[in-house]
């Protein structure tokens, strides 16, 4: 191949990428715009425009405004870190089943909400909520990886995660028993499946700013994460602090995932699904990868926050429920696919 | 064995015949009669320590455990069944058989007739027009047409707006749905701004909050509401208050 055919097949992959993103993007204001039109009370299309904008009724423009809107920026924001929160850690590790919920990270940080929760010792709508979730999920993560060492197999990162997601479970439940409030067992068991209904921009305010700062953290390492994929000495001669790298993506994922668990619940494997999807669009280039992951993300959250909406039931399903469902088939198959490099790590 | 019957019994009954209340009898947010509850043991709700005390009836309530009561019942002991009343006169009888139980007839009727004073005053109250309050709990759950609450309602001069939102016994209501049926008042269990979970979150939702600030919401405690018996007749009183308190 000469250079010139290297540049213009280089060329095509590049448009080929910008291209795979933009049409992500779209699908993102797509999927946005459909959560915020769909409700147990129907409005039509025009209507939910017009009281986005100020218009129309009262009780309409607070349907739209105060009820849905929260709901959908939530599912827009958190899809979109748990995505990059997946594809930073699978980077980080050089690892396709690295994921927040494989790690036992949402469920490390919902245990330290349930304990604010059940305690009593706080508001659910303070700032206290996010901020013990965020230190136990980066405890967790940060434990994950001290236990199964630098450059840890499948297998370890695999049994460590499910040691450390069934320890924050039976932790979580210990503290429910503990609780003087009595209604509150069954606000937890609630409140674990994961949703994303009757939010309000309290919820957002909650939530956003860490989940903003997880992203950016996370974002700022993608160079790191390439210059990973050569290895982890190559990458300290490229000028790679790796020590500093894996603080920082902990740091990031414990502060996007707690935010995010804090007002939702657990919501697990969009991290883990999101980067897979893009995998085969965008290439393995672990630095490109990570917005596109976002972006699928987002994408998810939103669709199967509207499926919940939608799909008949007596009582309303949980989104967390619903991504579960399909995450974890997913998780199945990638194990399959993986079963060589796992028999290998044993052997 | 029962909350509720515990304050049907604390009504009633003499101290020394009460050998033990329920597990939840000193619950000051379910019970009425929490602080007069202390003075007796609590029981664990378990059959062992009803057995071990001996009683001559053990006052169940069919919501009460069906192993428990079996086991009970198995062992000889007189058991006496109450369901959940739904309506005001459901809660007369009940007095009227509890007070039979424990035979003293005399003070059932000294409590039904307190109850009824309670209506008629209620009833008096009233005001002509037809306000449409809905009855608000925790995770939007809404009580309909066969509760004690919506006779409550009933007696004040109040519709059930959950009829409107297509919910029978009972069920819950999505907030949007509260919203654009927009109620003239909701009746919640208490005031304050504290969220101490994400049900009672619900209830503060911002959305609601606007429609429904606190002097569009009609406040009447659990503890008078959930159970049949005396504090009906101040679960009434204080509901005609709010209203007046609301309507001015």
């Amino acid at each position: 191949m000469s250079v010139q055919d290297f540049a213009l097949a280089s060329e095509a992959a590049a448009r080929r990428r910008w291209g795979a993103t933009a049409a992500l993007a779209a699908l993102v204001v797509l999927l946005a715009l459909i959560s915020l039109g769909i409700g147990p009370v129907r409005l039509s299309p025009l209507t939910v425009t017009e009281a986005l904008f100020g218009g129309a009724t009262d009780v309409a423009q607070v349907i739209v405004r105060e009820i849905r809107l929260p709901r959908t920026i939530l599912a827009f924001a958190i899809g979109g870190i748990l995505g990059l929160s997946g594809a930073a850690l699978q980077g980080l590790l050089r690892n396709p089943l690295a994921s927040p919920s494989l790690f036992g990270a949402p469920q490390s940080a919902a245990f330290g909400a349930v304990l604010v929760i059940s305690l009593g010792l706080a508001d659910v709508r303070s700032y206290a909520l996010p901020v013990v979730a965020i230190i136990a999920a980066f405890g967790s993560v940060f434990a994950l990886l001290a236990i199964a060492g630098r450059n840890a197999g499948l297998l370890i990162l695999i049994l460590a995660g499910l040691a450390i997601s069934s320890f924050a479970g039976a932790a979580t439940a210990l503290v429910m028993n503990l609780s003087s409030n009595p209604f509150v067992v069954l606000e937890i068991a609630f409140w674990l499946l994961g949703s994303l209904e009757d939010r309000s921009f309290q919820h957002v305010a909650l939530a956003l700013p860490f989940i903003v700062a997880g992203a950016m953290i996370l974002l700022s390492q993608a160079s790191a994460f390439r210059a990973l994929t050569l290895g982890e000495e190559a990458a300290q001669s490229l000028g790679v602090d790796v020590g500093r790298l894996r603080l920082l993506v902990i740091t990031g994922v414990a502060l996007g995932v707690g935010g995010a668990v804090a007002v939702t619940g657990t919501i697990g494997f969009i991290g883990l699904v999101a980067p897979h999807l893009m995998r085969p669009v965008i290439g393995h280039d672990p630095a490109r990868l990570l917005v596109p992951s976002a972006l699928a993300g987002s994408a998810l959250l939103l669709a199967a926050d509207i499926a919940v909406r939608i799909i008949p039931s007596t009582s309303d399903i949980k989104v967390g429920v619903l991504t579960s469902i399909i995450g974890v088939p997913f998780f199945l198959y990638l194990i399959m696919r993986e079963r060589r490099a796992l028999g290998g790590g044993v052997a | 064995m029962n909350v509720c019957s515990d304050q049907l019994v604390l009504s009633l009954a003499d101290p020394d015949q009460i050998l033990g209340l329920s597990r939840f009898s000193r619950d000051a947010w379910q019970s009425w009669a929490a602080d007069k509850a202390r003075n007796y043991p609590r029981l664990s709700g378990e059959a062992e320590d009803v057995l071990v005390l001996k009683p001559d009836i053990v006052v169940v309530s069919l919501f009460d455990k069906r192993a428990t009561r079996e086991l009970l019942k198995a062992n000889g002991l007189h058991l006496v069944e109450f369901t959940v009343p739904r309506t005001l006169d459901e809660v007369k009888a009940q007095i009227r058989e509890m007070g039979d139980v424990v035979q003293h007839p005399d003070r059932a009727a000294s409590v039904i007739a307190r109850l009824d004073a309670a209506i008629a005053r209620a009833r008096a109250a009233a005001s002509g027009r037809h306000y449409r309050a809905l009855p608000l709990e925790r995770r939007g759950f809404v009580s309909g047409e066969a509760s004690l609450v919506n006779s409550l309602l009933r007696e004040v001069g109040l519709t059930n707006a959950a009829g409107e939102l297509g919910i029978g016994a009972g069920g819950f209501a999505s907030l949007e749905a509260i919203v654009k049926l927009r109620p003239d008042f909701i009746l919640v269990a208490e005031a304050g701004d504290r969220a101490e979970d994400d049900g009672r979150a619900f209830l503060l939702h911002p959305a609601l909050q606007r429609f429904y600030p606190p002097d569009k919401r009609i406040v009447l405690p659990e503890r008078l509401t959930v159970c049949g018996g005396v504090m009906l007749a101040d679960a009434l009183d204080k509901l005609t208050a709010e209203l007046q308190r609301v309507t001015r």
